[in-house]
């Protein structure tokens, strides 16, 4: 295995800042919509069906189940916009996943500490035509980072690129193991 | 790297090399096993009763046939493990074959190997047995134990994984490891730390063992308010009983801080006495115990990050903790009494120990602020927790305080919120030494951990709204032992510490 030491100019390093990011599928706003309805739809279903024990408060029945499915179409909405503005990035050592709307929250796992990588889809998910690429690191102790939103097509180029350079990681510390 | 194979038993029983554990192991077991279950099922049957009732309900008889058969039974499926349990070293890879019902293999390499334990209680002690663990860079899951072999057998096979681990340097990052032979006459040299009487009494106080008692002898508070409550008014104390009822409220504090402290010295010197930390080169060994002796080795080259821990009285008494964390360790108390712990430091000790830990640290810079604003979102967060309790007490207990009791309460409360958030954001800073992060958290009890950029597994930058308004950014850092978070950082200055921290993590794996 050759060695290179090249200098590096400090102020010229690659920047997360700099990182070209790509909006995840646009599949994922109505995915997402889905799933929250569902959620929702069964917390309001829930405060409609449990009765108030206090005859006092029995006219105000319907009152709680409204206020959830307001707050259900608030969080739907606010779910469609925040799904369309999540974005991922590769770069050549690391993946970047971007979310959040109020929040926003930008992951970067370098490709060095990634363990294994895991495929999954719900139902839903399925239907839109999406899956979730999840990826593990050596010591963690659940899901490092979801990449959540990808079409198949995606996912499989994404998941092509980081077993390659697992394997190219793997075949390196076979090399450097031998005498 | 361990993993769970079925055994292909006809190839492999063929194969030389097995050894058992200690036939002595199998009663050991057993006896800690019964003890361990005592000791833990204790308080229940004590403080509720239940094994008296349980008494009445089955009779005497009854119950010591029941714990005859139970007994017959522990031991013969101690056999059937004596006999399932054999263990053997195949090149650089120890194999482990064990399981009751289910027959399980285990295979760890040695060069995976982070960090190796030796126990050896005192029942063990006449039989020259010990237990000896071996955990892998998966974390405490992979861990392995050899419940009872001998001390020899064990010295042994420490030897061998080790000797496979010197035969590739390169897996032992930049530190180059001594050989077997020189390391085995370093450990007879002398320890390079040692712990006195004063420093292990001080290590009681300042840790939080007290706590642990306290919560541990809870379940035995209701049993002694009922014999207090039967016993003390037959008893003539008047005569002691102080004139103010302030004063034996006072002593009855101060009475139970005192137990709970000795208790706490009395733990820390169990577990530390005789402690000693020996340099062999690439690994550090602490030994300890006063009844219970523990030999704990750790992988320097596997260090991810080294915490100095100080309580808010270890703060008091200028004594703190080292924790050494290697991959897989998980947070909490429990979890990090079994993590490599350097007791009873002082300030200086844990930095001369720290540049032992990472050769070419120097901690010389002083820790900077994180921006102003974390002070008054902290303010906030108080000030709107404190909103709610006065709300939560009001809508609980109506009209019970008048309007000047609000004003003052308020006012108290906004006191304390400022002096919270000024601690906190006051105790709050971070550091890039060289290749190396500082982290500061903490408000009256501190931890500051050190580690290599390298060392980072990934990272987070989040921004509110607010923060974007601000021009601030918190970075979140998963590391080996957990999340490190930098909250409310310049936002250019998070960015190029995040752009420094990838370039190293990425960077150390290429080189």
């Amino acid at each position: 295995m050759s060695f290179t030491n090249d200098s590096l100019d400090p102020q010229h390093l690659p920047t997360l800042a700099d990182a070209r990011l790509a909006p995840v599928s646009a599949r994922l706003a109505p995915c997402q919509a889905v799933l929250r309805a569902l959620h929702w739809l069964f917390l309001t279903a829930l405060a409609a069906a449990l009765p108030f024990l206090h005859e006092d408060f029995a006219a105000w029945q319907p009152w709680p189940a409204l206020g959830i499915a307001a707050l259900g179409t608030v969080a739907i909405a606010l779910g469609w916009w925040e799904a369309r503005r999540r974005a991922y990035g590769l770069r050549q050592h690391d993946v970047i996943y971007r979310r959040g709307l109020l929040v926003q929250r930008t992951q970067v796992l370098p490709l060095a500490r990634l363990q294994h990588i895991e495929t999954l889809s719900n139902p839903v998910e399925r239907a839109f035509g999406l899956v979730r690429l999840v990826c593990f690191t050596a010591g963690g102790r659940g899901a490092d980072m979801v990449l959540e939103g990808m079409t198949a097509a995606q996912a499989r180029a994404i998941r092509q690129h980081l077993l390659a350079h697992l394997e190219s990681t793997a075949s390196e510390r076979i090399e450097s193991d031998l005498p | 790297m361990s993993e769970a194979l079925r055994p292909t038993r006809k190839n492999e029983q063929k194969q030389p090399g097995w050894q058992r554990l200690s036939p002595w192991a199998v009663l050991l077991l057993l006896l800690s096993g019964g003890v361990t279950l005592v000791r833990q099922h204790l308080p229940l049957v004590l403080g509720a009763g239940a094994g008296l009732t349980m008494l009445e309900r089955l009779g005497l008889r009854e119950l010591a046939l029941g714990g005859a058969t139970l007994l017959g039974l522990a031991m013969l499926c101690s056999l059937l493990y004596y006999r399932r349990f054999r263990y053997r070293c195949d090149g650089d890879v120890l194999i482990v074959q064990k399981g009751l019902l289910e027959h399980r293999e285990f295979k760890v390499a040695a060069r995976h190997v982070q960090s190796i334990v030796t126990h050896q209680p005192v029942y063990m002690r006449p039989f020259g047995l010990v237990l000896w663990e071996v955990e892998t860079q998966a974390g405490e899951a992979s861990r392995i134990a050899l419940p009872g072999i001998r001390r020899e057998c064990a010295e042994a096979l420490e030897r061998e994984l080790r000797s496979s681990t010197d035969l590739a340097p390169s897996l032992q990052g930049q530190r180059n490891a001594t050989p077997s032979e020189d390391r085995a006459s370093a450990r007879r040299a002398a320890p390079h730390f040692t712990l006195n009487g004063k420093a292990i009494v001080l290590h009681g106080l300042a840790s939080r063992s007290i706590f642990v008692i306290a919560a541990m002898l809870s379940p035995f508070v209701r049993p002694l308010e009922r014999w207090v409550h039967d016993v003390l008014p037959q008893l003539d104390l008047a005569a002691w009983q102080p004139a103010s009822p302030w004063v034996t409220i006072a002593l009855g504090i101060l009475l139970v801080v005192a137990t709970l402290s000795v208790l706490a010295i009395l733990a820390a010197w169990w577990r530390f006495h005789g402690y000693e930390l020996f340099d062999e080169g690439d690994r550090q060994v602490q030994r300890s115990g006063l009844v219970h002796r523990q030999e704990q080795t750790l992988s320097l080259s596997r260090l991810q990050v080294v915490e100095w821990v100080q309580t808010g009285l270890g703060r008091l008494l200028g004594r703190g903790y080292l924790v050494c964390h290697q991959y897989g360790s998980s947070g909490g108390d429990a979890a990090e009494s079994r993590r490599f712990l350097v007791p009873g430091l002082t300030e200086a000790q844990h930095e001369w120990l720290t540049v032992r830990f990472w050769p070419g640290y120097a901690a010389g810079q002083p820790l900077q602020r994180v921006d102003s604003s974390y002070r008054r979102v902290l303010l906030l967060r108080h000030v709107l927790l404190s909103t709610g309790a006065a709300v939560l007490v009001e809508v609980l207990a109506p009209g019970q305080l008048s309007l000047l009791a609000w004003g003052g309460l308020a006012g108290g409360l906004l006191l304390l919120s400022s002096a919270l958030a000024q601690w906190r954001w006051i105790a709050t800073g971070w550091a890039k030494e060289n290749s190396y992060l500082r982290i500061r958290r903490g408000i009256l009890g501190q931890r500051t951990g050190v580690f290599p950029l390298q060392h980072l597994i990934s990272l987070r930058v989040q921004q509110s709204w607010l923060q974007r308004r601000r021009g601030v950014a918190t970075l979140h850092l998963e590391l080996a032992n957990g999340r490190q978070t930098l909250p409310y950082l310049n936002a250019k200055e998070a960015h190029r510490l995040a752009d420094a921290l990838l370039f190293s993590a990425e960077n150390a794996q290429l080189a």
